[in-house]
């Protein structure tokens, strides 16, 4: 039985209302529990800060999409190379590895638990290429993991949605979400990576068609956000917007929101899909129409996608946007369509403090967070590696913690676009550390659905962070002191010491076989796997419950 | 005999293929027929016999011995290189990375014998590729650019394309245009619509002007390409630009044909990049058999890099234009670990490898000519006596199936070792610390 007690600590644990209160915490066998004997193993937090660990519901690291981008980018690897850490446990293999944008799997894991974090999300997995990122997850070491499956744009899904058959299409996402064992239903531009692979480049609107009038985006994204919601899953349909990246995009994603008008839904990368013209036909930020929108609206929900200067790869299933980057940087560019389902597109990228539209994303991010009412429903990424590694966090929180030092951040960056911005004109605001506790762990938590993570209330797992308070933020969020990750003291002194293996987070809604008879006729008409070795084998952890909401 | 047994969806590893709807038939402990396999899968099937011996220096032990002489032996090293042959699952293939970066060794696999210039070119300009199920049911215009199909990928026609209809080509055949590209003596063995002869020598200058027109439909003969290029290129665009979707296929490892440079292979790259400014193209650079994109897969995931990894440093590095087996005095190995089945590797490699000190894990590694000081465990084959996973060529994983009971398995030996060398090498630490707190340092 193993036992911890962390005394002394000033615990912020928002999902259980305690906002800095000093505290013991007591761990026994991996969970929080309520008390432990005198003489159970102690470490002293007096002093520092205790939150639980950190929970990244929307980033890119264990995919074939993520292994096209770590093979495009020998030159980045070969600039940031990463030492295996010294580990105690001689069943435990330290890895070495490459970091840079797109890091190695273990590295991948030893840098998320020594930010802190332990549970973390990879928001696009092609199903047929599932077995790809449970292979990656079981070698991220340390962090419980799991994948977003993307549907929207996959023919046996659109062929349903022609016939008007919406039950049935909701049938066959349970089928999906269990075969691949995945965690919750991901849409990317629906009908818009189709439409690329049918040689279209042109923009969408919610109601372009795809071959049947019947067939658009808004049907697509009624119907699967409507299967999430009444196969109650844990997490809402994570919603990637049409036209990514595109001045006056804006414009489809708030169409977006109305059309699903109620129902429960997630929207992912908002920084990206923020973008408004201004009667000059130039960029501008459109972030408070956004923020107003999620603000007014209980049912939904957001990530930011923060854009960080420096050092990125894009890499999407949203095909037809890298190829426009492509087009429009010059830089190389992979492109795989993914039969009958996705596509997968990567492009290396470097946002400069100095490039407009680049500042402008920046701004826009900022204000997202900063004039959000609800820090439980517009929550903290990057999309990592997309707008910047997960590893510029801590920088981000002292970004949203810290008015003067965002304030000399502002003032050096390329102003030509930010006229009007609400970040241009001095928005005063400063997260609190509830709040960072908040849009780092409870909240993402609570919008995935995870009872067990994210609070440190009794049956809790028992992953927490101990940090030693610093003036500057990013010094203190990027050196915790101690990580505990199901009851394990992972970081010791700042540094990594064990590495234990994750658990894999999914789920296995319950589908009528018919729907799977009718599936495997249509593997046989077009597949090229045999509908027998599509599903994953069995994982070594149960599915977690569905309808539990 | 015993009734038979079928063991269906089998997936085949004899080429990139990967095909997973083979019917394998076992009775008496022996595979007896391998049903929908052609020539190169009722090869790699064969009938599942494989020899089971486990030697040290030539003299037969337990396994627990061989696996700890292994690893001491490694250890000993200063400079060991683990090879990756081809015949290893995903799950062995992890494992065996694992062993190269607790050693400290050089990292390398047949990739880097084969299909170096392909990965190279791929990895300076990216690609624009698809799986093969999109050009099976997308490509209406086909291109086979100089690859063999009937000898090296043989169900390719009829799995993928052009033989079987598809959501977008519903008539199969019918309803694709077919180009064979000859180059040279290497003939695009498919039954075409069009079929173009190209001299080896006018190859890259044919890709080039081939370019040129997708990129400019007006340009001009240039002189530094010969006419002979820009009448090919001409006919070639001609079908090309009018397509919806094309399938551009070649194969990434020519093996045994005249040598292939990185231009060649940045030109099939770049010319199918920018088909997509005028249409959709989607190129399938096809690998060959024995999980080697399995291979190039792990090691990008866990190192950074597809092949030719140098773990000297304490990290891996990326060594492509060096290989330790084209000159293996220069980096001074002096011991080998190959993992996988020694069968798959060509002539000259398997040589260069022997000529060390070895140590051989993977199945018929007995069979391997080695010298007298080596440590051999044979174990079974990944996807006939072990289940895992192997990627197809194009990197869509598919489950093997294991038909038969046979040696132990090849993760798990791997694994043996790694766990072996992680041991003394903390032992070594210990020894180390106890020394210098002995010195009072």
């Amino acid at each position: 039985m193993s036992q911890l007690r962390i005394t002394g600590g000033s615990v912020y644990d928002p999902a259980n209302d305690i906002d800095g209160d000093v505290r013991d915490i007591c761990i026994e066998d991996g969970r929080i529990v309520t008390s432990l004997p005198d003489s159970a193993p102690r470490l002293d937090a007096r002093a520092m800060v205790v939150m639980p660990g950190g929970v990244d519901m929307h980033c890119h690291v264990a995919s074939a999409t993520v292994n096209v981008a770590r093979r495009l980018l020998p030159e980045e690897h070969a600039r940031h190379p990463a030492t295996a850490p010294s580990l105690d446990d001689p069943a435990e293999v330290p890895r070495s590895g490459a970091a840079g944008t797109v890091p190695t799997t273990f590295t991948t894991g030893y840098r998320y638990a020594g930010l802190g974090y332990t549970t973390v999300f990879d928001a696009a997995v092609a199903p047929i290429m599932a077995r790809t990122a449970h292979s990656q997850l079981d070698d991220t070491p340390i962090v419980d993991g799991g994948f977003f499956a993307l549907l929207g744009n996959d023919d046996y899904l659109l062929r349903l949605i022609d016939s008007g058959d919406r039950e049935r299409a909701r049938e066959y996402a349970a089928w999906v979400l269990g075969a691949t064992g995945a965690y919750a239903i991901k849409i990317v531009n629906p009908a818009g990576v189709e439409l690329w692979k049918r040689g279209t480049k042109e923009r969408t609107n919610l109601d372009t068609t795809l071959g049947s009038s019947r067939v658009t985006p808004r049907a697509i994204l009624e119907t699967l956000v409507d299967s999430a919601n009444t196969l109650k899953l844990p997490h809402a349909a994570h919603i990637h917007c049409n036209n990514l990246g595109l001045p006056g995009n804006s414009e489809t994603t708030l169409a977006t929101m109305a059309a699903l008008d109620g129902r429960r839904a997630h929207f992912t990368h908002l920084q990206f899909h923020s973008y408004g013209t201004s009667p000059d036909g130039r960029w501008r930020s459109a972030a408070r129409e956004i923020v107003e929108y999620v603000n007014a609206h209980e049912n939904v929900s957001g990530d930011v996608g923060q854009v960080m200067f420096g050092s990125a790869t894009t890499l999407t299933a949203d095909a037809p946007v890298e190829y426009l980057l492509h087009k429009s940087s010059g830089r190389k560019w992979a492109n795989v369509d993914i039969e009958l389902e996705t596509g997968c597109g990567v492009v290396p990228h470097e946002y400069r403090d100095r490039n407009a539209v680049a500042a402008l994303q920046w701004a826009i991010g900022l204000e997202l967070f900063l004039l959000s009412g609800d820090p439980w429903r517009l929550v903290l990424s990057t999309d990592h590696p997309n707008g910047g590694s997960f590893m510029s966090y801590p920088e981000l929180i002292r970004l949203l913690m810290d008015r003067a030092h965002r304030d000399v951040q502002i003032a050096r960056v390329e102003q030509r676009l930010l006229t009007g911005s609400a970040l241009a004109d001095g928005l005063a605001r400063e997260y609190s550390m509830r709040e960072i506790a908040i849009i780092t762990r409870a909240g993402p938590a609570r919008l995935l659905g995870l009872r067990n993570k994210g609070h440190l209330g009794v049956g809790a797992d028992a992953d927490l962070t101990v940090y030693a308070p610093h003036d500057n933020r990013a010094t203190m969020f990027s050196t915790p002191r101690y990580v505990v990750k199901g009851g394990v003291l992972v970081v010791e002194e700042g540094q990594l010491r064990r590495a234990p293996a994750g658990h894999r987070l999914h789920v296995r809604p319950p589908f009528e076989q018919s729907v799977a008879r009718d599936i495997e006729r249509f593997f046989d008409s077009y597949g090229t796997v045999r509908y027998a070795n599509y599903p994953v084998a069995a994982l070594r952890d149960s599915p977690l419950p569905v309808g539990a909401r | 005999m015993t009734h038979p047994s079928v063991i269906e969806n089998a997936t085949c590893l004899g080429c990139g293929c990967t095909c997973d709807d083979i019917d394998v038939v076992v009775a008496s402990g022996r595979i007896v027929e391998a049903r929908n396999a052609c020539q190169l899968g009722l090869r790699w099937f064969g009938d599942g016999q494989v020899p089971s011996n486990i030697r040290v220096d030539g003299a037969d032990v337990t396994a627990e011995q061989a696996v700890s002489s292994a690893a001491a032996r490694l250890c000993e090293a200063d400079r060991p290189l683990v090879y990756i042959a081809p015949g290893l699952s995903c799950e062995s293939q992890r494992e065996a990375v694992a062993v190269a970066d607790l050693l400290r060794a050089r990292l390398d696999s047949v990739t880097t014998w084969t299909a170096l210039p392909f990965t190279l070119a791929s990895q300076e300009h990216g690609h624009a590729s698809a799986t093969l199920g999109e050009v099976r049911n997308r490509a209406d215009v086909l291109v086979f650019w100089g690859i063999d199909l009937a000898e090296r990928y043989p169900r390719f026609a009829a799995r993928y394309a052009p033989n079987p209809p598809g959501t977008h080509v519903p008539d199969g055949r019918q309803s694709r245009t077919v180009i064979a590209v000859d180059v040279g003596s290497a003939t695009a063995t498919i039954d075409a619509d069009v079929r173009v002869a190209v001299e080896p020598a006018d190859e890259l200058a044919t890709l080039t002007a081939l370019e040129a027109i997708t990129r400019s439909p007006d340009a001009r003969h240039h002189a530094s390409l010969p006419d002979r290029a820009w009448v090919v290129a001409r006919e070639l665009a001609l079908a090309l630009l009018s397509a919806r979707y094309i399938g551009l296929v070649y194969d990434a490892e020519p093996d045994d044909r005249s040598e292939r440079t990185t231009v060649r292979f940045e030109a099939l790259v770049s010319l199918a990049q920018a088909l997509n400014d005028r249409t959709r193209c989607a190129a399938l650079a096809l690998r060959a058999g024995g999980n080697r994109s399995g291979a190039d897969s792990i090691l990008v995931a866990q190192t950074g890099y597809p092949c030719a990894v140098d773990f000297a440093r304490g990290y891996p590095r990326y060594d492509p234009h060096a290989s330790a087996l084209r000159d293996p005095g220069a980096y001074g190995t002096d011991a080998v670990l190959v993992l996988g089945d020694p069968t798959g590797l060509p002539s000259e490699v398997s040589r260069t490898l022997a000529a060390h000190d070895t140590v051989a894990i993977g199945p018929r590694a007995s069979t391997m000519t080695l010298g007298e000081r080596c440590v051999v465990i044979d174990t079974g084959v990944d996807g006939i006596h072990a289940s895992g996973t192997a990627l197809r060529t194009d990197d869509v994983p598919l489950p093997l199936r294991a038909s038969l009971g046979g040696p132990r398995s090849t993760a798990e030996t791997i694994r043996g070792v790694a766990l072996g060398i992680r041991r003394l090498l903390l032992l070594d630490r210990a020894a180390a610390s106890a020394e210098s707190a002995a010195l009072g340092t």
